[in-house]
C-alpha cells in the first residue's frame, strides 16, 4: 500500500510537466492545424537554458527559469515567423515535412552548441526529502509540480478570460469569422506558437535540472505530448491537463509493477490502446479549445 | 457610400463575379438576388475584404478598400454578418457579442451597446453564458445580427438571413433588418427569397452568373415581367 501511495505521488509531481508538454501541443495543432515536430526541440532548448544560465552563467536559479520560459516563447515566435508564417494554405504535408528539418535542425544544434554530453544542473533545494507519513518526495519535485501548476492556471486563464484567448479560440472555432471581426489571423497564429513553445520549454527547465540535459532528451518528451495528446482528444486544454497525469500514473505504474524498462513504453501503448478502442481521446467534445 | 465597379472574383481558375457593378447610397436598403451560384455571397466577401477581388474597384466613403484586409475595411465601418450565420459554436453568448467590438476600446460604448441588445433581444440575455452552438436556429441569427451590430457598423452586409429559419422567425428576422436601417444603419442584403427581399428593399440588383442583369427599386422589381417569372414563381 505504501509503495502504492509513493507511485501515485511519483505520478502527481511529474504530471504536471506532462500536463504543460501536451497542453503546447493541443494549443498548436487545435489553433494553426500544424503538427507540430519541433515541440520536443523545444522542451530541450528549456533545459538547455536552464544549464546556460545557472551553470555558466551564474543567474539565480528562480530569474533563469523565468528566462528560459521566455527565451522558449521568443525561439516559438521566430520559429513562426520564419517559417510557418510562409506555409499558410499548404497542405498538411508540406508543413509537416518542413516541421521535421526543423526539429533535426534543432537536435544537431543543440548537440554541435553543448556536446552529446550530458549536462547536469544545480538546484537550490535541500538535499532531505519531505516526508509525509510512509512517503516521501523531493523538493526540487514539490517546486516543478507547483510551478506546473501554476503555469496551467496561468494559460487557462489566458484563454478564457482574456482578449487574446478569445480571439485564439474564435480563430479555432471559425477563421473565417473571427478574421471578418478583425481578428489578425497571423498574430493569432505567431502568439500561439510562442505560447506553446513557451510551455515546452517552461517542462523541459522544470525537468532538466531534476534529471539532466542532452540533445536527444526532445525525441522522447515529443512522443509523450504526443501521447498526452491523443489521449485527451485534441485542443481540449482540460483533457491535456487530465491526459498528463494519466500517462504519469501509467509510467510510474508500468516501472514500478511492471519493470523500470517498461516506464518510457507506457505512452507508446497508451496511444495504441487510446487508438483502438476510443479514437477520438479520452475527453473530446468533437472540436474544441477551452 | 460604397460604389463598386467591374468587381472580378475567382476560386483558383473559375471566375464567380465578373465585372459586377453597384452603387449603394447612405441610409438604403438594398438586395442583391439571384439563383445558386449567381456569385451574391462572393461579392459580399469581396466588399468585407474576406476574398480579395482579382479585377475592379470597391470604393467606401471615398476610400478605396479594394485591397483592404477585413480588419481594415470593418475598422471604417462594414460589417459582415455571414451565410449561415456563423457564431463562434463553444463561446459563449456574450464572448460572441464581445468579439464583435474585438476592434472596439471604448469600454463604457460596449456596456451600453450590449445592455441595449440586451433589452432589445432578452432571449439572448437569458442565455448569454450558454454556448451560442446550443441556440435555436433564431436565436442564433439574432446574436449574428446582434454580434454584427456590436461594431457599430455604418454599413451591414447580411448573408442569405433567412436561410434554414422557420417561417415566423424569417419575419422576425426582416423586422430587425428594417429596424435597423431606421436606426440610420445602410444595408446591402444577399437573399434566396426574393419576395421578400424586393418588399423589403429601396432598390434591387438582379445578379446571374457573376454580374448584374437586371435593377431598379424593389417595387420596379416586383412588377417586372422578367423577374416575376425565374425569381417569384410566377
Amino acid at each position: 500500500m505504501d509503495q502504492f501511495l509513493q507511485h501515485l505521488l511519483n505520478a502527481l509531481m511529474l504530471g504536471g510537466t506532462y500536463a504543460l508538454l501536451g497542453i503546447g501541443l493541443t494549443l498548436i495543432f487545435g489553433i494553426m492545424r500544424v503538427v507540430n515536430f519541433t515541440h520536443g526541440e523545444l522542451y530541450a532548448f528549456g533545459a538547455y537554458m536552464m544549464y546556460a544560465l545557472v551553470m555558466r552563467t551564474g543567474v539565480n536559479f528562480f530569474v533563469a527559469l523565468v528566462l528560459a520560459i521566455a527565451l522558449g516563447a521568443l525561439l516559438g515566435a521566430a520559429l513562426e515567423f520564419v517559417l510557418l508564417r510562409r506555409l499558410r494554405g499548404a497542405d498538411i504535408d508540406t508543413t509537416m515535412l518542413v516541421m521535421i528539418g526543423a526539429w533535426i535542425a534543432l537536435q544537431n544544434t543543440e548537440q554541435l552548441v553543448w556536446t552529446g554530453v550530458a549536462k547536469s544542473i544545480d538546484n537550490p533545494f535541500p538535499a532531505a526529502p519531505l516526508v509525509i507519513g510512509a512517503v516521501s518526495v523531493g523538493w526540487n519535485r514539490v517546486f516543478v509540480f507547483v510551478v506546473a501548476l501554476l503555469l496551467i492556471g496561468i494559460t487557462y486563464f489566458l484563454i478564457q478570460k482574456t482578449k487574446l484567448g478569445k480571439a485564439m479560440r474564435a480563430t479555432f472555432q471559425d477563421r473565417d469569422t473571427a478574421a471578418l471581426m478583425g481578428v489578425q489571423i497571423g498574430s493569432i497564429h505567431t502568439a500561439t506558437f510562442a505560447l506553446g513553445s513557451a510551455l515546452a520549454a517552461a517542462a523541459g527547465a522544470l525537468l532538466g535540472p531534476v534529471f539532466v540535459a542532452y540533445p536527444s532528451m526532445g525525441d522522447m518528451a515529443a512522443a509523450k505530448a504526443f501521447a498526452i495528446v491523443i489521449l485527451g482528444g485534441l485542443g481540449s486544454i482540460p483533457g491535456a491537463t487530465l491526459g498528463g497525469f494519466i500517462l504519469a500514473l501509467a509510467e510510474e505504474l508500468g516501472a514500478g509493477y511492471i519493470s523500470s524498462g517498461y516506464r518510457d513504453a507506457m505512452s507508446f501503448l497508451l496511444i495504441i490502446a487510446i487508438l483502438v478502442f476510443k479514437p477520438t481521446g479520452l475527453f473530446a467534445q468533437k472540436e474544441r479549445i477551452g | 457610400m460604397l460604389s463598386v465597379s467591374s468587381l472580378e472574383c475567382r476560386y483558383g481558375k473559375v471566375a464567380a463575379v465578373r465585372g459586377l457593378s453597384l452603387e449603394v447610397n447612405k441610409g438604403e436598403l438594398v438586395s442583391l438576388i439571384g439563383a445558386n451560384g449567381a456569385g451574391k455571397t462572393t461579392t459580399l466577401k469581396a466588399i468585407s475584404g474576406v476574398l480579395p477581388p482579382a479585377g475592379g474597384r470597391v470604393i467606401f466613403e471615398g476610400e478605396d478598400i479594394t485591397h483592404a484586409s477585413a480588419r481594415r475595411i470593418l475598422q471604417l465601418g462594414i460589417a459582415h454578418c455571414p451565410e449561415g450565420r456563423r457564431v463562434f459554436p463553444y463561446m459563449t453568448v456574450r464572448e460572441n457579442l464581445e468579439m464583435g467590438c474585438f476592434l472596439r476600446h471604448d469600454k463604457p460604448g460596449i456596456a451600453a451597446d450590449l445592455k441595449r441588445l440586451f433589452e432589445r433581444f432578452p432571449i439572448l440575455d437569458e442565455r448569454r453564458h450558454q454556448a451560442a452552438g446550443t441556440l435555436s436556429g433564431g436565436e442564433q441569427q439574432m446574436l449574428a445580427i446582434s454580434r454584427a451590430l456590436m461594431s457599430r457598423p455604418k454599413l451591414v452586409l447580411f448573408d442569405e438571413p433567412s436561410l434554414g429559419l422557420a417561417p415566423n422567425i424569417v419575419e422576425k428576422t426582416f423586422d430587425i433588418i428594417k429596424q435597423i436601417r431606421s436606426e440610420g444603419v445602410t444595408v446591402v442584403m444577399v437573399e434566396q427569397n426574393a419576395l421578400a427581399a424586393l418588399e423589403l428593399s429601396d432598390r434591387a440588383y438582379v445578379m446571374e452568373q457573376g454580374s448584374v442583369t437586371l435593377s431598379g427599386s424593389g417595387r420596379q422589381l416586383l412588377d417586372d415581367p422578367q423577374v416575376q417569372k425565374v425569381y417569384l414563381g410566377g
